[in-house]
């Protein structure tokens, strides 16, 4: 979403119902998902270990030796804000899936909280729990999950039927969902006779279908070939800008994570190393593995002018062509190559600074200094 | 003969696993070393010494006595085993009354249309023709009492299986439990199953049902656990996600998602009811297999074929219809299949009804054929020119005689000239070589046992069948295995008649090696030979075609000759098949040995047959413990480490 360009002139009416800028970020409602201080440890006697500050001190291999477990989910803390789409980024084996497992409890948590709406999760009895993942989060799995022996229609329509809705019913709305992911005239087929793009859009209308408050996705592209699964992703991103659906999206992939994200956390061997915009991520990373991780990202593609640009003197504020604050770096070049003039970030009539070749050129070397202003 | 069959696998072990088997025998000879000459000292003697026997007939007698002196008052007789005997005899007569008042034309017909839509146009034509067949041999009453029990037997079966595969599949506690059990039910011969329902249930239907659902219900049991285990865990999982019940995740996702094992254990369930609904001949089951007995015991070949025929194509159309269901399982469903199951089941009623009013229900005299003579005739034509006397090879009873007296006779008389001992340790070694001290310890109990109950020579009698049978069986079985395996041609000749072949019962292999060898132990040998060879040959051809063709390829470009290739690419790689081969070979070929009692084999299958005639109970039942114990030990000791490993995983 970041990546969408934007010029000053669409700004004005697009701030006002997207909140993605640092400033207007501050969330209006309770999070989605409010994680604290969540663990998740595998292996024997897991209990004690979020609680020995010896043993969670420990590097993973030594852990595993010492006491045969593996903490997938190390103390691990964010909010997913209504409307937002929430990346959980890192390699295999970082613990992603079981941190997204853990978030309806597919996966027991060992330590820490849950709250979905400001409800415990974690507390929650059977009967709650069922309702929890019937009508407000749905999954989206990485090898789709369908039954085989149902049609395309009788998936999607699964989840309504777990629900006991009847049968008129739910293939009625099914097959609404059934269209909207455009797979219309493909109800009877079943998912052995599908291509993997179908089947994962099988598995996105079965999660939508129970219209649940937040979709959660366990890596569901990266099964697919890499066109397909980029016809998957801007079919993501329009479902989000048709619906403002919240999503917590996992993967591995770090161009997907840019592209769909509007946070992203970065997890590596349970723990969360990072959590931020994806230009927060990209243009100043945590440590030297989120650096490591990111030196491949042209940058001028994810950074905005907001964090590239200078003070104004006088003189320029005036004149030059004008830029929104979250257009990216590389609109800002075509701009100041077409004027031959340094750009102005302009806000509200306002302008906020300027971005010259120097500025612009320091940012695809990767050599600028980061502004103060955050 | 016993370290020729068991040295094979032993040699082709590769040579990194050199180390441990020279550690296992060192520590085997030290074990021997310290403990048999205290043994030999103590209890010198060929045989196992009375001294370690126990004389466990006069219990078992006196159980056999008060068991039937009790069967009409005892409370446990009359509120249990009463019930249950009722209810099965109530069962398959209701069965049976359905079928004959279905009348011959009625059941072909609902046979045929029910095979119509479960396996399609073919398979119906197939099963209408089987049927038919069965009326015009003048089978057709015993055909519908074998069914009848046949009927109830799966029923019970499937309910039992499904029932245990459930409690298997869901809970890791009752798998680990009932696993072994299964496991060891699996790999006994039929045989031992009859003396324990006999001696709860008398010799009659009840009895032969039972023993029937006990031989059957393991595979359904063992299926359906497999099927709800090896469910897919992310479709597992995204039901999950959408907040089913443990109920609903049961019927909606785990039990349709084993249907394929399902239904490959209805298959596997109704194959084996059927080969022991006519074993079960001998405790009072009636129908075909009791034919074939009768004819059997009066060496009536004749009567014999002309009640075989009808059980081998009951086998195949069962067979080939339950699998063809499995096969389907994948395809789009048929529009409108309800209607068409209505069409079928109306046509059934219109036939049965119209044969009821035109008076045909039972199948008409002068539509009968008579076999039995012209066979009768030609195995007389046999007897007098092929049994003896033919210039240069010889007759086939000259064939069976030398069996007898150049290799089955000193195997016997080796075997029981071995010190017990000695037994025991061979035992040891060989099952600890290809498996684990564990295996290797069951085995020896289980030899152990055999000596204890006071059978050592009648086992050490039937483990020498055994041994020749098993050398002939794999000798050939891998020589045709080799051959099928790189030769497609020869693969597609084979296949049709292996598909028969393992369809049929192991009785009816009975019928051909008493018309071409008579009666005796070398007909017997010969019959496991036959029955247990198309799954050997089957498992070493699938073993070698599976070997990892990037091998052959590399082996190949080397330059390696086709003889190079086998030997030292294919062999070695296939060598968990082939142990499998052995492992299932010996199982089946154990299998009917012990039926060999019924047509002159001997030794145990003997006393368990002579038992259940003569009504000595405790000699059967002795009998039956030494199948089981044979059964174990022969298991083990051809049981390879890595399907124990896989088991445990
Ligand atoms: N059921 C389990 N038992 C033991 N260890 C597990 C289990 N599930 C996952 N793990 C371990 O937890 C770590 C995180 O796994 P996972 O969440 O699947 O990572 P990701 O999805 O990021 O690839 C891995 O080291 C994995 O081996
Ligand atoms: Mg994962």
């Amino acid at each position: 979403m970041s990546t969408t360009p934007r010029t000053a002139e669409d700004m004005t009416t697009e701030s006002t119902t997207k909140s993605t800028t640092p400033e207007t970020r501050k969330p209006p409602t309770a999070p989605v998902f409010a994680v604290e201080g969540l663990w998740k440890v595998f292996g024997p006697k897991a209990d004690r270990i979020p609680a020995d500050p010896e043993l969670t001190a420990l590097a993973p291999a030594e852990l595993r030796t010492r006491t045969g477990c593996t903490a997938a989910v190390r103390d691990v803390s964010f909010d997913v804000r209504k409307g937002e789409v929430f990346v959980v980024m890192g390699l295999s084996g970082s613990g992603k899936s079981t941190l997204v497992r853990c978030l309806t409890r597919l996966i027991e948590p060992t330590a820490g909280t849950i709250a979905i709406d400001g409800e415990d999760v974690r507390a929650m009895d059977k009967t709650r729990l069922r309702e929890l993942r019937r009508h407000r989060a749905a999954m989206v799995f990485q090898h789709f999950g369908l039954l085989p022996h149902r049609t395309v229609l009788d998936n999607v329509a699964y989840g309504l039927e777990i629900q006991r809705v009847g049968k008129a019913e739910r293939r009625e709305r099914a097959a609404k969902v059934v269209a909207k992911v455009g797979l219309e005239g493909m109800e009877h087929r079943r998912p052995g006779q599908l291509s993997g793009g179908q089947r994962q859009r099988v598995g996105l209308a079965r999660a939508l279908a129970v219209d649940p408050e937040v979709l959660l996705f366990d890596e569901p592209f990266s099964a697919l070939d890499p066109l397909i699964r980029r016809d998957m992703q801007e079919e993501v991103v329009r479902l989000h800008r048709e619906e403002g659906r919240t999503m917590v999206f996992i993967t591995h992939d770090l161009s997907e994570a840019l592209k769909l994200g509007d946070r992203i956390a970065l997890m590596r061997d349970g723990a969360v190393v990072q959590l931020g915009t994806p230009e927060e991520i990209v243009g100043s990373p945590a440590d030297d593995y989120v650096r490591e991780f990111v030196r491949d990202v042209p940058r001028e593609q994810v950074l905005t002018v907001r964090t590239a640009m200078r003070a104004a003197s006088a003189d320029e504020t005036g004149n030059g062509p004008a830029l929104a604050p979250d257009a990216t770096v590389s609109e800002a070049i075509e701009a100041v190559a077409r004027s031959g003039a340094p750009a102005r970030v302009m806000e509200g009539g306002r302008c906020l600074g300027v971005v010259d070749h120097e500025r612009l050129l320091g940012v695809v070397a990767g050599t600028e200094q980061r502004k103060e202003v955050a | 003969m016993a370290t020729v069959t068991a040295s094979a696998p032993q040699a082709t072990l590769p040579g990194f696993l050199k180390r441990p088997v020279v550690r296992k025998l060192v520590l085997l000879a030290l074990v021997a070393a310290i403990l048999v000459p205290l043994a030999n000292a103590r209890w010198a003697s060929g045989t196992w010494p009375d001294a370690l026997t126990v004389d466990v007939s006069g219990p078992l007698t006196d159980t056999s006595t008060w068991i039937i002196d009790n069967r009409d008052s005892h409370p446990l007789f009359l509120y249990f085993f009463g019930h249950i005997s009722n209810a099965v005899v109530l069962c398959v007569r209701a069965v049976y009354l359905v079928l004959l008042a279905a009348g011959w034309a009625g059941v072909t017909a609902a046979a045929s249309l029910i095979a119509w839509r479960v396996a399609g146009r073919r398979l119906a034509a197939g099963t209408a023709a089987a049927f038919l067949a069965c009326g015009f041999l003048g089978m057709w009453i015993p055909t519908m009492q074998t069914l009848a029990l046949m009927v109830v037997a799966v029923l019970a079966s499937v309910v039992v299986g499904v029932l245990l595969g459930l409690a298997a599949g869901l809970s890791d506690r009752m798998d680990r439990i009932l696993r072994p059990v299964l496991d060891t039910m699996q790999v006994l011969p039929a045989f031992a199953y009859l003396l324990p329902v006999v001696l709860v249930f008398g010799i009659g239907v009840p009895a032969a049902v039972l023993a029937t659902v006990v031989y059957a219900a393991p595979p359904m049991a063992r299926l359906t656990a497999l099927g709800l285990r090896g469910a897919d865990k992310e479709v597992l999982e995204a039901v999950e996600s959408l907040g089913t019940t443990a109920r609903q995740r049961l019927l909606t996702a785990r039990i349709p998602l084993a249907r394929r094992e399902l239904l490959l254990g209805l298959n596997q369930t109704i194959m084996m009811a059927l080969s022991m609904a006519v074993i079960a001949s001998v405790i009072g089951a009636g129908g075909l297999g009791d034919r074939v007995y009768q004819a059997l015991a009066t060496v009536d070949v004749g009567a014999a074929l002309a009640a075989g025929i009808p059980i081998v194509l009951l086998a195949v159309v069962l067979d080939r219809v339950t699998g063809a269901a499995g096969e389907r399982l994948g395809e789009e469903p048929r529009p409108n299949g309800r209607a068409r199951w209505l069409y079928a089941l109306i046509a059934t009623v219109a036939i049965a009804v119209a044969a009821r009013l035109a008076g045909r229900l039972d199948w008409p005299d002068a539509w009968t054929l008579n076999i039995a003579e012209p066979v009768n005739r030609a195995v007389d034509w046999m007897t007098n020119h092929l049994y003896s006397g033919v210039p240069v090879v010889g007759g086939t009873a000259d064939w069976a005689g030398h069996f007898t007296t150049w290799v089955l006779d000193p195997v016997r008389d080796g075997l029981q000239w071995l010190p017990w001992w000695s037994v025991l340790l061979i035992v040891a070694t060989l099952a600890w070589l290809i498996g684990t001290w564990r295996t290797a310890l069951t085995a020896v109990l289980a030899m152990a046992a055999i000596g204890v109950l006071g059978v050592w020579n009648p086992s050490l009698d039937t483990l020498s069948q055994v041994l020749a049978a098993v050398a002939v069986t794999l000798v050939l079985g891998f020589a045709i295995g080799i051959a099928a395996a790189r030769s497609d041609r020869v693969e597609r000749l084979l296949r049709p008649v292996l598909d028969v072949f393992q369809t049929m019962p192991q009785f009816v292999y009975l019928i051909p090696v008493v018309a071409l060898f008579g009666v005796g132990r070398a007909p017997a040998v010969a019959a496991a030979v036959v029955y247990a060879l198309p799954a050997v040959v089957r498992i070493t051809t699938q073993g070698l075609r599976q070997v990892d063709p990037a091998a052959l390829e590399s082996a190949r470009s080397l330059g390696a000759t086709p003889a190079q290739q086998l030997r030292q690419v294919q062999l070695p790689l296939a060598r968990p098949a082939l142990l499998l081969a052995v492992n299932q070979g010996v199982v089946l070929v154990l299998a009917v040995v012990i039926i060999g009692g019924l047509v002159g084999g001997g030794a145990l299958g003997y006393d368990v047959v002579f038992g259940l005639a003569q009504g000595d109970l405790a000699t059967g039942l002795v009998a039956g413990a030494a199948i089981v114990c044979l059964g174990l030990m022969l298991d083990r000791v051809t049981q390879p480490t890595e399907r124990r490993a896989k088991k445990g995983a």
